[in-house]
């Protein structure tokens, strides 16, 4: 694909998605063979191990997002500044770094399955620590790349021009960046180490990763419904302090049970009650503005995209989120598939999404300025195929999830009181298995939806002549 | 402190949180659709929606053993999903409040100064 038309920013954000994508192929690959393993234990037993394919399913998951966010970034760096990108050439090397050191961590996770817990464990093959498993060289790796993106945007941003949108998302890769060191000491008490643990986990996923997708989300507004700079700097204010304001403290749910105070009962209850309160103004304002813009869009994948991801994002992050999130029910869930499930559907929903939809943003421009419209040459069935599979295919396996997580919950926990003997008889109810079962059927649907995406992003606009659809905020109709 | 949930009421307990949410989205939705629309009969269907948000909400209280301090987020969820969306509804029409021609293009090299 051609970029010579593109400002460096934007260049350096399709190489991001370039890989963001290789690793999203790669997140399904290894899903489905987890969920094989969980239908046929003994499916690649002594090759590829299930922890093995889990880490990995759960590695790119979390590291294509991150590709997908700094791409997003890099690709609306120089318009929104009004400005050329300051020190590119080191924004080239901290991707290539990046790069090079996802490959090899992978390559140690696939080539060194079993060995020692010791010190040259953590610091080369795996620090143990679920879902940020890289060894500490590439922790301290993965640090300076993020450091030099953040250089990147706060001077180009202070040498250019600021607005309500970067100011927002300068902030926010303070604490992206700050919150990842949480992660990163090691500490012999296992109470302690979660309590920090869950400092990145949570802190990433429902406070800083819901801001910038916040930014994002304004910006694409901006770009594909042509919603005033006003109104879209507006509203991330408010959900900004709305996410940040049920969020942080929202944290407490991940401390019910590991050995924390007692009163984080109360207070992580209380706040994650409040957690989907902006998930829900978020709703509203984006059928508002739809409404008001008559879904008149430029760009109908991206636009589609965005919409799946306000609706993703409630029901993920918001209904799943909602229904176990109580200490009193959650005592019973969690750790079952019953968060597998919220983890599916709110990951897709609220993050993948988003990211879709700034590659189709991004594609527009790389093809031409061509409308993504009607006058597609095929209609857009690639497109639209694409999205209607991967958005059945995650809601398949979430719903299979959630009756597998019930069934855990209620034998294994609540009957069984948690003892092996509960688990194993959990594990083989049929309730349990076929829910298993019907999560492969819905995982390989996932899979088809992903190799049309692929196909689509690879191919949509190159055969179309430029026909680019200005859409301006003056065709706002009054209120 | 803190009771659990009983085997009775598991399914209960999940099917009224999740209705709870729902719900309150729905009469956030709707209203704002009635007030978008111009179509008041759409303002009943809002409030039936929070009538179910209402016994969602009781009926999770009830299951889950919400007593005590638990008690007061009950009272909570009721009030902030009853304020909720006339709030949002106010910074919609707020935002959206603005002269033709005094917005920023898409590309406008115009933005805010943070100071």
């Amino acid at each position: 694909m051609s970029t010579v038309q593109l400002n460096g920013g934007q260049q350096l954000a399709m190489k991001y998605y370039t890989v963001a994508i290789a690793l999203f192929v790669a997140q399904i690959l290894f899903g489905l063979l987890s969920g094989m393993q969980y239908l046929i234990p003994g499916f690649l037993q002594g090759v590829l191990d299930f922890n093995v394919t889990r880490t990995v399913h759960i590695n790119a998951m979390i590291i294509w997002l991150l590709y997908g966010f700094i791409g997003s970034v890099y690709w609306l760096l120089e318009e929104e500044s009004q400005t050329k990108i300051v020190g590119l050439k080191l924004g080239n090397f901290a991707f290539w770094l990046f790069t090079v050191a996802v490959v090899i961590v992978v390559v140690v996770f696939l080539v060194v399955q079993t060995g020692p817990g010791d010190d040259f464990t953590r610091w080369f093959v795996n620090e143990g620590r679920e879902y940020i498993e890289a060894p500490r060289w590439a922790d301290i790796g993965i640090v300076i790349c993020v450091l030099i993106f953040f250089y990147n945007v706060a001077a180009t941003f202070m040498k250019g021009q600021w607005s309500g949108i970067s100011g927002v998302l300068t902030l926010d890769l303070v604490a992206l960046a700050g919150i990842y060191l949480a992660g990163m000491f090691y500490t012999t008490n296992i109470s302690v180490d979660q309590y920090w643990w869950w400092w990145v986990i949570h802190l990433w996923v429902e406070a800083t990763w819901e801001v910038l997708v916040g930014c994002l989300m304004a910006w694409g507004l901006m770009k594909t419904l042509g919603v005033s700079r006003k109104i879209v700097t507006t509203w991330l204010y408010i959900e900004v302090a709305l996410m940040f304001g049920s969020g942080i403290l929202g944290l407490g749910h991940h401390y019910f049970w590991i050995g924390t105070p007692e009163y984080w009962l109360t207070i992580g209850g209380f706040f994650s009650a409040l957690e989907p309160i902006p998930l829900v103004a978020m709703v509203v304002h984006a059928v508002y503005d739809s409404g008001v813009k008559h879904m008149k869009a430029n760009n109908n994948p991206a636009f589609a995209w965005l919409i799946a991801h306000a609706f993703g994002n409630f029901f993920g992050a918001g209904v799943w989120g909602f229904m176990h999130t109580l200490p009193q029910i959650n005592l019973y869930t969690h750790g079952t598939q019953w968060s597998a499930s919220h983890g599916h559907l709110a990951f897709f929903g609220a993050y993948a999404t988003i990211v879709i939809a700034m590659i189709y943003i991004a594609l527009r421009e790389v093809r031409g300025q061509q409308s993504f419209g009607a006058d597609l040459p095929d209609g857009g069935w690639k497109w639209k195929w694409a999205l209607g599979l991967l958005n059945l295919g995650v809601v398949g396996m979430s719903i299979a999830l959630l009756i597998s997580g019930y069934e855990q919950s209620f034998i294994e926990r609540a009957v069984g009181g948690s003892t092996w003997l509960g688990y194993f008889t959990a594990q083989i109810h049929p309730w349990f298995v076929q829910g298993m079962w019907w999560r492969m059927v819905f995982g390989f649907v996932t899979a088809f939806g992903i190799i049309l995406l692929v196909w689509d992003l690879l191919t949509i606009g190159k055969h179309n002549k430029p026909s680019a659809e200005v859409i301006s905020p003056t065709q706002t109709a009054s209120v | 402190m803190l009771e659990p949930v009983e085997l009775k009421d598991f399914f209960i307990v999940f099917f009224s949180g999740a209705m709870v949410i729902m719900a309150g989205a729905l009469y956030a939705l709707l209203f704002a659709w009635s007030r978008l629309q111009s179509k008041p009969w759409m303002m009943s269907l809002a409030y039936l929606s929070y009538i179910i948000l209402f016994v969602a909400v009781m009926t999770l209280g009830s299951a889950a053993h919400l007593t005590g301090f638990w008690w007061w987020l009950v009272i909570a969820m009721l009030l902030g999903y009853l304020l909720a969306p006339h709030g949002i509804w106010k910074l919609c029409v707020a935002t959206h409040a603005v002269k033709q021609g005094s917005e920023h293009k898409t590309t406008d090299t115009t933005c805010t100064n943070i100071p």
